[in-house]
């Protein structure tokens, strides 16, 4: 029993990260139909970025600032980081190519993803950097009832992962922005003509999928303690594979998606084996394709002739 | 680009215009008018002089990676440039050939089939997988598939790695299978008609005849009921479907003829290391055969072995300090005579790169003796003048990195900038660049490989979607 | 006479919405039928669901007596039913010529080895494909003709395009030929030429041909019969000047007189 609220609980941790990058493709996958493979890179870097800010407030062990506002400021240096990160990843790798043949801002994507992970190793060296969690905030803090045995710092994760969610959620319900992000994912051209601004809504959809994605990396840092070059990629794939399996471009789904791939992992981790959760993972995804290609939530699609 | 739907004579103006663009044009119309057959003759008759006229080991070693990247861009050629699917995990049939190959010719299971048996099977196990993960992606929509094969790819080079220790029913011990990340070492040679490949120029001259039979068979499909149908459902595979064209199939089979293709790279390879490892396989590797098949040009076969030819040799030489010099300075030259026009324009921005450094050189230096107390990398012809140009610092990496981050926010930047600030900006950009890498690329010739794949598959998208020889294509959605 | 193409009960919906409702329609062989009807009447769907694009969600479609639904699109034309597209859609970045040939692939049989190995078999078949190109581009005179053959599709001219598009479906050799608003978008001399080609389509070649169409000089040309359509039902059925004065027909066009008063 104690080892299965383990388990769950370590799955919802995960599980609100992947939603959260999840949620970044979907959105960008809404609007412009692309895979934004740079996605898990960005996610990276924001981790990256918490990192060295941390660093630069006196580490863990002795922080020059109170312990809450170095996690603010952590979260902020990073989401903004990745959020300009990912708008200049769109102005320069796809907006020229937004009109292209599919199969190119693909293969752009895919180098932004790669030169981004040398960019990386370039800069950070393929050392693995630990946030020292435990230094800032102790292990012991959080709730101990029974069997329940949560740390604070997952608590705050999934709790701030959880806020973001639905702050996002009413973002594209009620504003004029994300009524404009809904507009320009329905129909492009029609939401041109209907004096919507596509280019500033396309930024806009990249700075907050951008900045969900640097969040969720300072997460991973906290919890997981390990920051290094190559941890985007398969997050990224994961992620990705979360929001096909929710059913792509659609938000409730992506959330759904991600917790659900994090549970099949810790699980998977917890009762069969560490070393082959990906290849869960993957089959998760096979499944989906056979079962129910436009995924959990998502709506079929009708093909117009 | 002829626009869609223009009248015939502009269409036909254009195409005249289009066949006569400089000596690259003249030099391609001239190569096309010769017969295939002797085109064919003449590329493997060019490609066998190669061992006569060196003996460096390191130069045949070259080759024979460069022979086989052509192979795999020529196999991925089918799927990505004809039938229009995207296969992200296509380094992973590579390596399950060259994995298959070795368990069936090496003392780890203790199989020693002989050679053609071996690739036979090799071949027959890799369609078979590439059909297999064609199948889950039901309606093999770009997007889904790209992600699947990705996901394939990664999943592979795991799954190879942990092996190592399978417990298998009715069995005691732990079984290892591909020997975890040691890999299997002790592949056997490749042994044909009697004939035992021992050495690289042995296995150069194989995958040279292997590759002229590709070439030769994938251009008969290519001008088959196969070829044209596989290039219609890359046009359009509804339309495809209503002309008669069983499009799932096809795809399936475009799958399969890929993943055969890659897997006979990959036994040729596993024998000529006389290993395999689970690092060959990993995702560099994967977007080395892309940038090989987008710079060439998706689609067509010359296309493709012109890619691997300037890949595969490029990427090779930046191992070696004084030959990554030469082509970076070159390269960069090549870019600025490519794009700078008139020649006026560009004596002028070469002249103020050379005076920007030495007066730089002169003012930074006189003040602060250690930004140039550092020399240069290599050791080649332009080194010394590039001592007295460049600052060098005694310890670059930190500088470096900054020098390198501010390089790549002022090219992004330039890229939203209009003509005017472009070409101001050019002559600061070049002296960064070459700042950027004496001091710090060049530290790491191996992450600078990758950064340098990264950027090309990026740059080439951006710029020439079409490649080298790819044929401009026109999409209406 | 059993008719050759056989539609009866057919119905057809997209998310609750009844786009076809209890369709019946016959094509007997050799006769030219034009389907009419406003924008939105689900004429394409009609087409859609013959071709095995769309599925439907009940009642038959039957070619010569044998059953269409569920046959999968590359089959249908197999069975010798081509169309054209309304929204063109031909192989743009293929030659003129490869667009014909492409179409040919159902009825060839060369396997792959045959063709690297060019077997008497195989270059026997691509001589054939090639004949069956010249008769195709040759029925469409000088229009296709000579280096037009082999520029990319993407140069032809729009009215090109919309003989290519035929001429590619003459060459899966059909029975039965759906052609979807042919004169669209086309001035009043090149929309003469396609009055004129539906009717050597069935002469010379003997057609049977199943035409949507919105200009009513073409219909009143080359209809035997018309069946207009409304709302996915079929609202009249008969000679071209029988279905022009259906009030049904005229209400669907321009409305009920009470609507417009």
């Amino acid at each position: 029993m104690d080892f299965f609220v383990q388990q769950l609980v370590n799955g919802l941790t995960l599980g609100s990260v992947y939603a959260l990058l999840a949620l970044g493709y979907s959105i960008v996958y809404g609007i412009l139909k692309l895979l934004n493979f740079a996605h898990g890179e960005v996610y990276m870097m924001g981790a990256f970025m918490g990192y060295f800010t941390l660093v630069a407030l006196g580490g863990a062990a002795s922080p020059a600032v109170p312990v809450a506002l170095v996690l603010v400021l952590m979260f902020l240096v990073a989401g903004l980081s990745a959020g300009v990160l990912g708008v200049a990843i769109e102005r320069f790798a796809y907006r020229p190519l937004r009109d292209a043949p599919r199969i190119a801002p693909l293969i752009t994507a895919l180098g932004m993803s790669f030169f981004l992970q040398s960019t990386a190793l370039l800069l950070f060296s393929a050392d693995v950097r630990n946030m020292d969690t435990s230094e800032l905030i102790s292990p012991s803090t959080g709730i101990h009832v029974g069997p329940l045995d949560i740390s604070l710092v997952r608590i705050l994760v999934i709790l701030s992962a959880a806020l973001l969610m639905v702050a996002l959620a009413r973002f594209v319900a009620q504003t004029k922005l994300g009524k404009a992000m809904r507009a320009v994912a329905y129909d492009r051209e029609a939401a041109e003509m209907m004096g919507i601004d596509v280019d500033r809504t396309i930024v806009a959809a990249f700075f907050i999928g951008s900045v969900l994605a640097g969040a969720a990396g300072v997460m991973v840092g906290l919890v997981f303690d390990r920051v290094w070059h190559l941890m985007g990629f398969t997050a990224g794939l994961k992620a990705f594979t979360a929001a096909v399996v929710g059913g792509i471009g659609n938000i409730p789904g992506a959330m759904l998606g991600g917790l659900l791939i994090g549970l099949a992992e810790a699980f998977t981790a917890g009762y069969i084996s560490t070393t082959f959760q990906n290849l869960i993972v993957f089959g998760i995804l096979i499944v989906v394709m056979l079962v129910r290609p436009t995924g959990l939530l998502g709506s079929p699609a009708i093909e117009k002739v | 680009m002829p626009p869609v739907g223009v009248d015939e004579w502009v269409a036909r103006v254009e195409e005249r215009r289009e066949q006569r663009a400089g000596l690259l044009g003249q030099a391609l119309a001239a190569w096309d008018r010769i017969a295939p057959v002797w085109r064919l003759v003449l590329f493997a008759a060019l490609v066998a002089s190669v061992p006569f006229v060196t003996d460096s080991d390191f130069i045949i070693r070259v080759g024979v990676n460069t022979l086989l990247l052509a192979m795999l861009a020529l196999g991925l050629n089918i799927v990505v440039g004809w039938a229009g699917l995207l296969d992200l995990g296509y380094i992973a049939f590579y390596g399950f050939g060259a994995y298959t190959y070795a368990l069936l010719a090496s003392d780890q299971i203790d199989v020693h089939l002989a050679s053609w048996l071996a690739i036979v099977c090799v071949v027959v196990a890799c369609a078979l997988l590439g059909f297999l993960l064609g199948l889950p992606s039901r309606r093999l929509i770009g997007d889904y598939l790209a992600i699947v094969t990705l996901f394939f790819g990664q999943v592979f080079v795991e799954v190879v790695t942990n092996l190592d220790r399978v417990t298998l029913p009715g069995k005691d011990e732990p079984v290892d299978i591909t020997g975890g990340p040691n890999g299997i070492a002790g592949v056997d040679p490749i042994q044909l008609f009697g004939f035992e490949f021992l050495t690289p120029t042995d296995y150069f001259y194989l995958s040279l005849v292997v590759l002229v039979i590709l070439i030769g068979g994938l251009y008969l499909i290519d001008n088959s009921r196969t070829g044209r149908a596989w290039r219609a459902i890359r046009e359009d595979p509804l339309a495809a479907g209503l002309m008669t064209m069983p499009v799932k199939r096809l795809k399936l089979m475009a799958f399969a003829f890929g993943a055969a293709v890659a897997g006979l790279a990959g036994a040729i390879f596993a024998a000529l290391q006389i290993g395999v490892f689970p690092r060959n396989f990993e995702t560099p590797f994967l977007i080395l055969i892309y940038a090989a098949v987008i710079l060439g040009g998706a689609g067509s076969i010359k296309g493709m072995l012109a890619g691997a030819a300037v890949v595969g040799i490029s990427f090779e030489l930046l191992r070696e300090p004084d030959e990554a010099s030469w082509i970076f300075y070159g390269g960069v030259l090549l870019a600025l005579v490519l794009t700078v026009r008139p020649w006026r324009r560009l004596a002028a921005v070469l002249a103020g790169v050379v005076v920007l450094g030495l007066a730089l050189h002169a003012v930074v230096g006189g003040l602060w003796p250690d930004a140039v107390a550092g020399s240069p990398r290599a050791d080649w012809a332009l080194s010394s003048a590039i001592d007295n140009w460049l600052l060098l610092p005694d310890d670059p990496k930190t500088i470096g990195n900054w020098a390198f981050v501010v390089l790549v926010v002022a090219v992004v930047w330039l890229s939203q900038a209009g003509r005017r600030a472009r070409l101001l900006a050019l002559v600061p950009l070049v002296y960064l660049g070459a700042f950027v890498w004496e001091n710090r690329l060049m530290l790491d010739p191996s992450v600078t490989r990758q950064l340098m794949l990264g950027a090309l598959l990026i740059v080439v998208m951006i710029l020439r979607p079409a490649g080298l020889f790819g044929a401009k294509r026109i999409e209406v959605a | 006479m059993e008719p050759l193409l056989e539609l009866s009960g057919v119905r057809k919906s997209f998310g609750g919405l009844e786009v076809i409702g209890q369709l019946d329609l016959t094509v007997r062989e050799r006769e030219v039928v034009s389907l009419i009807g406003p924008n939105g009447a689900g004429k394409t769907t009609v087409f859609n669901l013959i071709t095995g694009v769309y599925e439907p969600d009940a009642g038959s479609i039957r070619l010569d007596g044998r059953e269409l639904v569920g046959l999968p699109p590359h089959r249908v034309t197999t069975m010798g039913i081509a169309r054209t597209f309304q929204t063109l859609r031909l192989f743009l970045n293929m030659s003129v010529q490869e667009n014909v040939t492409a179409a040919t692939y159902g009825r060839t049989r060369a396997r792959v080895w045959q063709s690297v190995l060019r077997t008497p078999r195989a270059r026997r078949e691509e001589r054939e494909v090639s004949e069956l190109a010249d008769e195709v581009f040759a029925f469409f005179g000088d229009r296709l003709a000579g280096y037009r053959r082999d520029q990319p599709a993407y140069s032809l001219s729009y009215a090109n395009r919309r003989r290519l598009e035929i001429a590619r479906a003459l060459a899966t050799r059909p029975r039965l030929l759906l052609l979807d608003e042919p004169a669209a978008g086309m001035n009043p001399h090149e929309t003469g030429e396609v009055t004129e080609l539906i009717g050597r389509l069935r002469d010379e070649r003997g057609l049977t041909i199943l035409v949507i169409e919105h200009d009513m000089h073409v219909v009143e040309g080359i209809s035997d019969r018309v069946v207009a359509l409304d709302h996915g039902v079929k609202v009249a059925e008969g000679s071209f000047d029988h279905c022009a004065r259906a009030p049904a027909v005229v209400e669907a066009y321009l409305g009920r007189v009470e609507d417009a008063a």
